[in-house]
C-alpha cells in the first residue's frame, strides 16, 4: 500500500504560529522568529556568529549584510529569505530582546 | 552606531554603520560590471532578461550589479576577480524552467544552474565562466511525496534540508535525513548532483538517489530509471531502469537541469550510539585507517567516519591566535596543548552505531577491541557529554542539523576564506600517511595550515583540507590560490585527484583525468546542448 502523508494538520503549539510544510506546495511564508530559528540562529548565539539579538541593530544593516554576506557568512539570496520576510526579520532584529542561552565564544 | 563595536567572533566587522557604503568585506562592491559572455552584445543580453522577466515577472530576475550580489558571494581563492555571474533568474515551476531554457536557446544566453546554491567553498553560486545567468531553484521548494513504508520521498530542488526535516517531524514519520555539515541551508538535491557526503548510513549521497525528471538542454522534459513508464510504482524504488543508466550523467555535469529527485530515507533505527575514538599523536593515521578499514568493508561500522585532525576539530570554536601568535607557525606542541584542553586528541575519529538493544551490544565489543588495539581511547556520551566537538558529531551522524563548522571561516582574521581540496585514496594506511605529509608540506610552505580530516568511507578515503586563508587579505587570496593549484597538480603526480571541486579549478582537475574522459564528455556535451547553454565550464566540461 502507498502511504502518502501530506496536507496534515498538526496543532501549533505555544508561541509564534509556525508555517507548515505541506505536501506538493511551495514553502509558506515565514515569521521572523521561524526564519531566526531555521538559519540565522543556527551561527548567531551559538558560538559561530555574532550575537544579535538586544543590540538594536538598525534593519537597513541586517537586510543590507544579509544579502551580501559580511566576511564568513554566506549571503542569503531573495530566492531564500524572501523581501518580505527579510524586512519583518530585520524590524524584529531591530527590536528583539536579548536571549540569554546566547553565547559567543 | 554604538550598538556595532562589539565585534565577538569577527562576522560582524566594528564600524560596520560607516562602512555599509563601502562594501563590508562582501567583495560585491567592484566597480567593473561583470563581463557578457564571449560573443555575446548587450542586447543579446537585455533581450534574454526582458524574456525571463515575462516567464517570472519582474521581481525575479536580477541584472544590475548591485541586485546580483547575493549570487556574487564566494569564499574560493579568486584574486581576479573572474567568478560572478552577470545575473539571475528564479523560476518556481517545471514549466517555467523550460521556458527559460528555450529563452536561453534563442539568445545564446549561458545559464549556471543551482539549487539551493550554498555550495560554500566550492565557489557558492558563482559560475565557471564569465557571462552566465544563475539559474536559482531554490524557489522550486515542493516536497512532492513522502512514503513512509518505503522510505523514499521525491523532491524538488529548492527543498533544504531543514524543510524535509521539519516535515517528516511535523507530520511523526520515523524516517531520519542525511546531511552534509551544513544541512539547514543546504538542499537534498543540490548535494546529491555535486556527490556530496554526510554522516548516518545513508551518507554517500549519489548511492541513495533513486529517479530524476530533467529538462534537457533543448527544453524536453525525461524521466529516468521506471519515471517514464507509465503507471509505474517504482520510480523511488528501483534505481536502475532499462538500458545505460542515466542518472549518472546529470551529476557534477551540465547536461541537464535537474526538477525533480527521488531519494531513500533511512528508518530511525531504535538504538543510536555515537562514539568518537581519540588518538593521541599526528603519526597515528596509518593505525587509525587500518583498524577502521575492516569495520567500514564488513559494514560492521555502517557510517561514513569523519577522522578529523586536532586543527580542524580547534577551527570550528576557536581562532587561530587563541593557540599560537599571528604569524607563528601552528606547531605541533601548542595544538597538542590546546586539544589536551578541549578533550580532543591529535585526531579524533567519529563513528555510531545503528541497530537494537541485541545487535549493537553484540557488535560493540569487537569494535572497541579493534579500536583500542590501535592505541585510541574509545569513548562515548557518557564520558564525553557536553563537549561541543562530540555534541557537533553526535548530531551530524543522526542526521541532525547545525552550522558548527561555519565557524571554520574565522580561523584566520575575518575575511571568510575558504577552499576545500578533496583528494581521493584507497583507503590504506600507508596511503593517507604520505597524503598527510604532502599536504603538510605544501600548506605550510605557503604559509597556510594543515586543518584537514579524511572521510572513511566503504573503501576510500576522501581527504578534506580546508585550505582557510583570509580573503580580507588580497596578498593571502593570491597565495591561497597558487597554494591551491600545487596541492592539485602535486597530488594529481602521485595518482590521487579530486572528488569534486571549485569552481576556481575545475579544468585543472579535468586535465588529471585525460584527455580521453574530456572528448567523450565533450562530444556529449555538444550533442545535446549545441548552443552550449547549460553551465558552461562545470567539471571542466565546455561547448
Ligand atoms: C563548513 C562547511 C562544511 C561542509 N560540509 C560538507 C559536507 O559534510 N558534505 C558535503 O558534501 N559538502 C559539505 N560542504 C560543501 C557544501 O556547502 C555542501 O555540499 C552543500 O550541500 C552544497 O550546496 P547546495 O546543497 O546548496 O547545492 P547547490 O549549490 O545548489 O548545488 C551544487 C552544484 O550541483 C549542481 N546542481 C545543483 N542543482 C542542480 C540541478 N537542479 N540541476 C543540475 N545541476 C545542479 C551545480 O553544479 C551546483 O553548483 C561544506 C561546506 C562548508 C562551508
Amino acid at each position: 500500500m502507498l502511504r502518502v502523508y501530506g496536507g496534515m494538520i498538526v496543532l501549533a503549539l505555544a508561541g509564534p504560529v509556525a508555517a507548515q510544510q505541506r505536501l506538493g506546495e511551495v514553502q509558506a511564508p515565514r515569521a521572523p522568529e521561524q526564519v531566526y530559528a531555521k538559519v540565522c540562529g543556527y551561527c548567531h548565539g551559538r558560538n559561530v556568529g555574532p550575537i544579535l539579538l538586544g543590540r538594536h541593530l538598525p534593519a537597513e544593516t541586517v537586510k543590507y549584510v544579509a544579502r551580501h554576506g559580511q566576511n564568513g557568512m554566506p549571503a542569503f539570496r531573495p530566492t531564500e529569505v524572501t523581501p518580505a520576510e527579510l524586512d519583518a526579520l530585520a524590524a524584529w532584529i531591530a527590536t528583539a530582546p536579548a536571549r540569554k542561552e546566547e553565547h559567543g565564544q | 552606531m554604538s550598538g556595532f563595536s562589539i565585534d565577538r567572533r569577527g562576522l560582524l566587522g566594528t564600524g560596520l554603520g560607516a562602512s555599509l557604503a563601502a562594501g563590508l568585506g562582501t567583495g560585491a562592491s567592484a566597480a567593473n560590471p561583470a563581463p557578457l559572455a564571449p560573443g555575446r552584445t548587450k542586447a543579446d543580453f537585455a533581450g534574454a532578461m526582458k524574456a525571463f522577466r515575462g516567464v517570472v515577472g519582474a521581481e525575479w530576475v536580477f541584472g544590475d550589479e548591485e541586485a546580483v550580489a547575493p549570487w556574487s558571494k564566494t569564499y574560493i581563492p579568486d584574486p581576479a576577480h573572474q567568478y560572478k555571474p552577470v545575473g539571475a533568474v528564479c523560476p518556481q515551476s517545471v514549466e517555467e524552467v523550460q521556458e527559460i531554457v528555450r529563452i536561453a536557446n534563442t539568445y545564446k544566453q549561458p545559464l549556471w544552474t543551482v539549487s539551493t546554491g550554498k555550495n560554500m567553498g566550492y565557489g557558492m553560486t558563482a559560475p565557471a565562466t564569465p557571462g552566465q545567468v544563475v539559474l536559482d531553484l531554490k524557489r522550486m521548494n515542493r516536497i512532492l511525496e513522502v512514503d513512509a513504508d518505503l522510505g523514499t520521498c521525491l523532491l524538488e530542488p529548492g527543498v533544504t534540508y531543514q524543510q524535509l526535516k521539519d516535515y517528516l517531524e511535523e507530520n511523526k514519520i520515523p524516517l531520519w535525513i542525511d546531511v552534509p555539515t551544513v544541512g539547514p541551508i543546504a538542499s537534498p538535491v543540490g548535494n546529491t548532483l555535486d556527490r556530496g557526503v554526510g554522516y548516518t548510513p545513508y551518507g554517500e549521497h549519489f548511492m541513495f538517489q533513486c529517479g530524476m525528471e530533467v529538462c534537457l538542454p533543448d527544453g524536453r522534459l525525461m524521466r529516468t530509471g521506471m519515471g517514464s513508464i507509465k503507471g509505474s510504482t517504482a520510480w523511488q524504488a528501483f534505481k536502475w531502469g532499462y538500458g545505460p543508466y542515466l542518472d549518472g550523467l546529470f551529476t557534477q555535469s551540465n547536461f541537464g537541469i535537474v526538477t525533480k529527485m527521488g531519494l531513500w530515507l533511512m528508518p530511525k533505527p531504535p538504538v543510536y550510539k555515537p562514539f568518537m575514538v581519540r588518538h593521541a599523536n599526528m603519526e597515528d593515521v596509518p593505525k587509525i585507517i587500518e583498524a577502521m578499514r575492516p569495520l567500514r568493508v564488513s559494514n560492521l561500522v555502517a557510517n561514513c567516519n569523519l577522522m578529523m585532525s586536532a586543527s580542524y576539530q580547534l577551527a570550528m570554536f576557536k581562532r587561530r591566535n587563541e593557540i599560537v601568535p599571528d604569524g607563528a607557525p601552528l606547531d605541533e606542541a601548542s595544538l597538542k596543548k590546546a586539544a589536551t584542553a578541549n578533550g580532543l586528541g591529535m585526531w579524533n575519529t567519529y563513528f555510531a552505531l545503528y541497530g537494537t538493544e541485541q545487535t549493537v551490544a553484540g557488535v560493540e565489543p569487537i569494535i572497541r577491541a579493534t579500536l583500542t588495539a590501535s592505541g585510541g581511547e574509545v569513548l562515548t556520551a557518557a564520558e564525553m557529554e557536553g563537549n561541543p566537538w562530540f555534541h557537533h558529531h553526535q548530531t551530524l551522524m543522526q542526521g541532525g542539523l547545525n552550522l558548527d563548522e561555519v565557524g571554520l571561516l574565522r580561523w584566520r582574521g575575518a575575511g571568510g576564506g575558504l577552499a576545500w581540496f578533496a583528494p581521493v585514496a584507497a583507503a590504506r594506511g600507508v596511503e593517507a600517511e604520505r597524503q598527510t605529509a604532502l599536504a603538510k608540506e605544501i600548506v605550510e610552505k605557503h604559509g597556510f595550515d594543515y586543518t584537514a580530516a579524511y572521510a572513511i568511507g566503504w573503501r576510500d578515503l576522501h581527504h578534506i583540507i580546508a585550505l582557510l586563508f583570509d580573503k580580507a587579505d588580497p596578498a593571502q587570496e593570491q597565495k591561497a590560490d597558487a597554494c591551491y593549484r600545487e596541492l592539485v597538480t602535486r597530488f594529481g603526480a602521485q595518482g590521487w585527484a579530486s572528488y569534486r571541486t571549485g569552481v576556481n579549478s575545475m579544468d585543472l582537475v579535468a586535465q588529471q583525468y585525460g584527455e580521453v574522459n574530456r572528448d567523450f564528455n565533450r562530444t556529449l556535451k555538444r550533442a545535446i546542448d549545441p548552443n552550449g547553454i547549460l553551465s558552461p565550464g562545470k567539471s571542466g566540461i565546455h561547448p
